[in-house]
């Protein structure tokens, strides 16, 4: 197991290493100087050139890319080009609201799909079956900007339940925290809750006629112990995995989220870097989120051999 | 079990959409502006703040965003008075000498600035230094400026190689003006952005903290050395600042503005589109709140063919119907104002109607047989404009339409800001571009009809540099009336650029703030929440 989770981590690396070289030359093809953007529209082109040269930005690429990657080993993601301030610092400052809303969304995602599922397949030879199918594929298609500014309206503006916008760090009271976070969480828990509800009832319903179900029901089990102890419990393994794209995923989902709620996390920030080309920031927010992606897949496969003790990677 | 919940929501959802609905036909409860009860000092303003400055270095960087929240912790050594005239800011006086070369200024005594230290000339000779290296009219000065003598702790003695009577303007200006910091901090900053601990000023206001992506808050200067003046207005004179804290949070999109503002989030949202200003207007215990800036303009690239050619250029202003292009780009009558000076109407010191006839002529015919007599083959041209303001894109299209229906073959070009001020340095990549100038206040400060430059379509005319070189010169109200007619009628004469119409800006703020003044953007000193 150790063996194998070490192997995993050292393949890690060239992956990072081709996210790296993908995100240095898509940013640096793209037009744009942050030198005019610092300077404004009235510069003058010696200062630009001025303030290039002061930012390293007049280097050859190459030159740019070895340095980027060779202060990355040293553990050194740069500094921003704006606030000088270092990338790790920022990225840390900013997770926290991020991984906050991923949270609050993937609790609200299994709190109701989890049940939502058992419940169906208790129920699966009724008129509940095909109201959820249809009702999960709505949850689904529901574009997230619209669902969020239809909540907006109802919940924050007309009955103002919620905030319309901002954040609260955990730090300054749970429940502040919690209160901003609903709205945008349940708006990314909506189209996920339909996508794994659905996979828990599909993998419920197999191992509904495996044998061992048919053994547990023999015995005398009660009906609800069998759906949970036995259907359940082997359900969870390909679930698990979309849990685990689900939890990447939430990732990118929380930029739409993230703007329309003003959250001021990962997402918002590699926007913004992006508008004023922030290299150092851009590189270091994608390396960041392709690292976490790498990692959850990680997490997934290792939670195999804990959900399935058959499971062994040695 | 999931439909079950989905239903009451979609009901709730709905009904709550509904009530939306009423609550913004329902007559307003809009309380009298003058009903002021006793002023309080004290307390928080919120203010939905709409884009992220690059940078808070109000003396290198032109941009509004940088200027309206910058204004609050920086002050010039003269600044502009609402009515637009120079007077002493940080500067006790001046005096200038007889043969209007030598500036005499003598510096307020014990003006702080929020590290503690006081200002003394060599803080005044060394930000002026600085001015000089990264401020756009900074640089105009410079070529003026012959030398900089300290004389004792508050004079500063600045001597011009010849007369120049745009110095004051240009130190005065409220963009990239001459502003005062610390001679340590002007030094080590050097040519570089000032970085958040470098921003050191004098005013009202001091930064706190600039959490990125999130909000940059400024707290009460308590040692702030106040000037008496209640008249002046704009950026000098009395200035107290009553609230404890001016938090700017970044929200940039307008429904998010408006919706914070009716859920008391906010107390104030900035530059809200103006075809929602009915919305605004009937939100209850809010009022709108706007003030002019500047103008939008079509500048065509002079440096090459077809727009090198006079004739190709009145024939792009004779194909422009300019009020239906500002009628659909602005909707609302109140947001827009067609005139064609260089400056506004309400800055009767540099405004003249005179040389702007041409302004609103509109004939296609006349278009059609300029284009037959000129070199234009038919080739594409391109009309460039970023795609981060929605009445650039507005204005390009109508212009599309209008220059497709005199003969021309156009083609649009949106990017976004940072791609945009790239392609902005090469000619060959546009024909046109469409952009906006905030309003601005001298001659120098007009950023699109500097010689020479991607600004300004690499317009080059010895008429223009002339009339330059005489407003510097000139010394009365009657002599730069005369050069600012002139000017007027060079623009109209050799169309380094086409004004297509004066901007107001669109604004909210809750009925709690008081005695407001709008001016020229956002200002929060001398006015107090309830």
């Amino acid at each position: 197991m150790l063996h194998y989770t070490l192997r995993r981590l050292v393949a890690i690396i060239p992956v990072l290493f081709i996210v790296s070289i993908i995100v240095f030359m898509i940013i640096h093809l793209t037009p744009g100087n942050p030198a005019f953007l610092i300077l404004g529209e009235d510069s003058s082109p010696e200062a630009v050139e001025q303030l290039e040269q002061q930012l390293g930005l007049d280097k050859p690429k190459v030159v740019q890319y070895v340095d980027w990657v060779g202060n990355i080993v040293t553990g050194d993601l740069g500094a921003s080009i704006y606030s000088e301030q270092p990338v790790s610092e920022i990225i840390g400052e900013r997770i926290g609201a991020t991984f906050s809303l991923m949270v609050v969304a993937m609790l609200i995602t299994l709190l109701i799909a989890i049940p939502t599922a058992i419940f169906i397949v208790w129920k699966r030879n009724t008129v509940m079956d095909p109201l959820f199918l249809s009702g999960s594929l709505l949850g689904t298609s529901i574009p997230e900007f619209w669902l969020a500014l239809l909540l907006v309206l109802g919940l924050g503006v007309a009955i103002p339940i919620f905030p319309v916008a901002g954040y609260v760090p955990i730090s300054e009271g749970i429940g502040d925290w919690l209160h901003h976070l609903l709205l945008p969480g349940l708006v990314l828990a909506f189209v996920e809750i339909g996508l794994i509800a659905r996979m828990l009832r599909d993998s419920m319903l197999e191992s509904l006629n495996q044998d061992y179900t048919k053994t547990a029901r023999g015995k005398g089990v009660k009906e609800s112990t069998v759906l949970v102890r036995h259907v359940l419990a082997n359900a969870l393994i390909p679930t698990t995995t979309v849990i685990g794209l689900t939890v990447a995923g939430l990732l990118g989902g929380t930029v739409i989220a993230e703007t329309i709620f003003t959250i001021p996390g990962i997402g918002q920030l590699l926007i913004d870097s992006i508008h004023r080309r922030d290299y150092p920031v851009i590189q270091g927010v994608v390396l960041f989120i392709a690292c976490v992606y790498v990692l959850v897949n990680l997490i997934v496969d290792l939670l195999y051999a804990f959900l399935d003790p058959r499971i062994r990677y040695d | 079990m999931r439909l079950k919940h989905a239903l009451p929501l979609l009901t709730i959802l709905i009904l709550s959409l509904i009530l939306a609905a009423c609550g913004n036909d329902s007559p307003s409860g809009e309380t009298e502006d003058n009903a002021v009860g006793e002023k309080q000092s004290g307390g928080t303003i919120d203010v939905a703040f709409n884009s992220e400055p690059d940078t808070l270095d109000l003396m290198s960087n032109a941009s509004s965003p940088t200027r309206d929240i910058a204004w609050h912790i920086f002050e010039t050594l003269v600044a502009l008075d609402k009515d637009f005239a120079v007077q002493p800011m940080i500067a006790e006086d001046y005096n200038i000498s007889d043969d209007q070369k030598v500036y005499t200024i003598t510096i307020r005594e014990g003006v702080n600035f929020h590290d503690g230290t006081t200002v003394a000339s060599e803080d005044v000779a060394a930000s002026l230094e600085r001015w000089q290296l990264v401020s756009s009219v900074g640089k105009t000065a410079s070529n003026f400026i012959e030398e900089v003598k300290t004389l004792d702790e508050l004079t500063i003695e600045i001597t011009l190689n010849q007369v120049y009577n745009g110095f004051l303007d240009d130190m005065a200006a409220p963009k990239t003006g001459l502003v005062i910091i610390p001679k340590e901090i002007a030094e080590e900053a050097g040519e570089k952005p000032l970085i958040p601990e470098q921003l050191i000023g004098t005013g009202p206001y001091q930064f706190e903290n600039w959490e990125r992506g999130k909000e940059i808050v400024l707290k009460k200067f308590d040692d702030y050395s106040q000037r008496e003046e209640t008249d002046w207005g704009g950026l000098t004179g009395k200035k107290e600042a009553t609230l404890d804290q001016i938090n700017f949070l970044i929200v940039k999109d307008p429904q998010v503005k408006l919706n914070g503002i009716k859920t008391d989030l906010y107390d104030y949202a900035q530059s809200i589109p103006t075809d929602l200003y009915e919305v605004v207007e009937t939100t209850p215990n809010t009022s709108p709140v706007s003030y002019i800036n500047g103008y939008t303009m079509m500048i065509p690239d002079k440096s090459e063919a077809p727009f090198d050619e006079l004739k190709v250029r009145q024939a792009f202003q004779y194909a422009l119907d300019k009020e239906e292009i500002a009628q659909s780009t602005y909707g609302n009558e109140e947001f827009y104002n067609m005139d064609g000076a260089l400056f506004d109407p309400s800055q009767t010191e540099l405004y003249s109607a005179e040389g702007t006839d041409a302004y609103l002529v509109h004939d296609q015919e006349k278009a059609k047989e300029l284009l037959a007599e000129s070199d234009y083959n038919g080739e594409p041209i391109t009309i460039m404009y970023s795609n981060n303001n929605e009445g650039y894109k507005r204005i390009s299209q109508m212009a599309e339409q209008q220059l497709e229906a005199v003969g021309f073959t156009v083609e649009l070009e949106p990017y976004e800001w940072a791609t945009y001020l790239e392609k902005w340095q090469d000619p060959s990549s546009w024909d046109i571009v469409t952009i906006g100038y905030s309003t601005r206040f001298s001659p120098n400060e007009l950023g699109f009809l500097v010689q020479d430059k991607n600004s300004s379509g690499w317009y080059s005319s010895d008429r223009w540099t002339k009339l330059m070189n005489q407003w510097a010169l000139a010394a009365s109200s009657e002599e730069r009336q005369e050069i600012l007619a002139e000017m007027n009628q060079t623009v109209s004469d050799e169309i380094p650029f086409l004004k297509i119409a004066n901007e107001t800006t669109l604004d909210v703020m809750s009925d709690d703030i008081q005695e407001y003044d709008a001016w020229i953007g956002p200002r929060f000193w001398n006015t107090w929440k309830k």
